[in-house]
């Protein structure tokens, strides 16, 4: 994402570990959208993943502890399916922090079953759920000093 | 975001929410959902102007709903959009509170 003049949405976003930062993230998102024709239901889909992705940060890879940092980036590339349609294109947000090492993936990879009743409903654990649900392509990969979430959404097919 | 109430016949509490219930979305309504839950005993939350809903916004409609119906009463969410249908049934509230897209059944529903 670089070169497309100065109307162009920054490659990069960088917030501070707490939730306030978050709506941040909505303006870009579309500034984004906004440049690569995302259809409305792709957007809603991204702001969903990061929101989860960036939430999940927060309050387990770094615990509550405001004014850490974590990045955002977003690059455009060829789609898996790239190889059946040559046009298909993914947009790729790659999320990084400085957290403990956290693979929120993992804690699923056994998905806790859906409440049965609302008395059962727990605050949290939906957030896992929504990203493989929505996000097109989503893995993690431990860093050095942190953690890389990368999450794909397919643009044309 | 915005949220307003109305009393409809038969004692139901409609609840219109408006905007994106992301984080900063959930905060705005958080106070007043509690507050309506806290007194409703049938409660329709008119979801037709949400635009967005990510967990912590689920979270701000379905633990009032817990209230509500915690106390014998009951919900229905009504007339979500096509992806925030498909985000409360991905999260699993979507069998737990009945969800409709004609008012008629809503208030029946609740009757």
């Amino acid at each position: 994402m670089t070169g497309h003049g100065p109307s162009s949405p920054e490659p990069r976003l960088t917030l501070k570990s707490q939730l306030e930062d978050l709506t941040r993230v909505w303006p870009w998102v579309e500034a984004i959208a906004a440049r690569y024709s995302v259809p409305p239901d792709t957007q809603f889909a991204i702001q969903l993943c990061l929101e989860e992705a960036l939430s999940n940060i927060i309050r387990h890879g770094y615990q509550g502890q405001a004014d850490q940092p974590i990045s955002i980036a977003c690059t455009v590339e060829c789609a898996p399916a790239a190889v059946e349609n040559e046009h298909a294109a993914e947009l790729v947000f790659t999320v990084e922090d400085h957290a403990p090492p956290f693979d929120p993936l993992a804690r699923s990879a056994v998905p806790a079953p859906a409440p049965a009743s609302l008395q059962e409903l727990q605050p949290s654990g939906r957030g896992i759920r929504l990203m493989r649900k929505f996000a097109g392509r989503l893995t993690w990969q431990q860093l050095p000093n942190g953690n890389r979430l990368t999450m794909g959404f397919v643009l044309t097919r | 975001m915005q949220i307003s109430t109305e009393e409809l016949p038969g004692g139901i509490t409609r609840v219109a929410l408006d905007g994106r219930m992301d984080i900063a979305g959930a905060a705005v309504v958080d106070l007043k959902m509690n507050l309506i839950a806290g007194s409703a005993k049938k409660l329709l939350v008119d979801l037709r102007k949400v635009t967005f809903l990510g967990s912590m916004g689920l979270s701000a409609i379905v633990f009032p709903a817990r209230a509500v119906k915690s106390r014998g009463g009951k919900v229905v969410l009504f007339a979500p959009n096509e992806m925030v249908e498909s985000v409360l049934k991905t999260s699993g509230i979507g069998t737990l509170i009945p969800v409709c897209h004609e008012l008629d059944a809503a208030i029946a529903e609740l009757g």
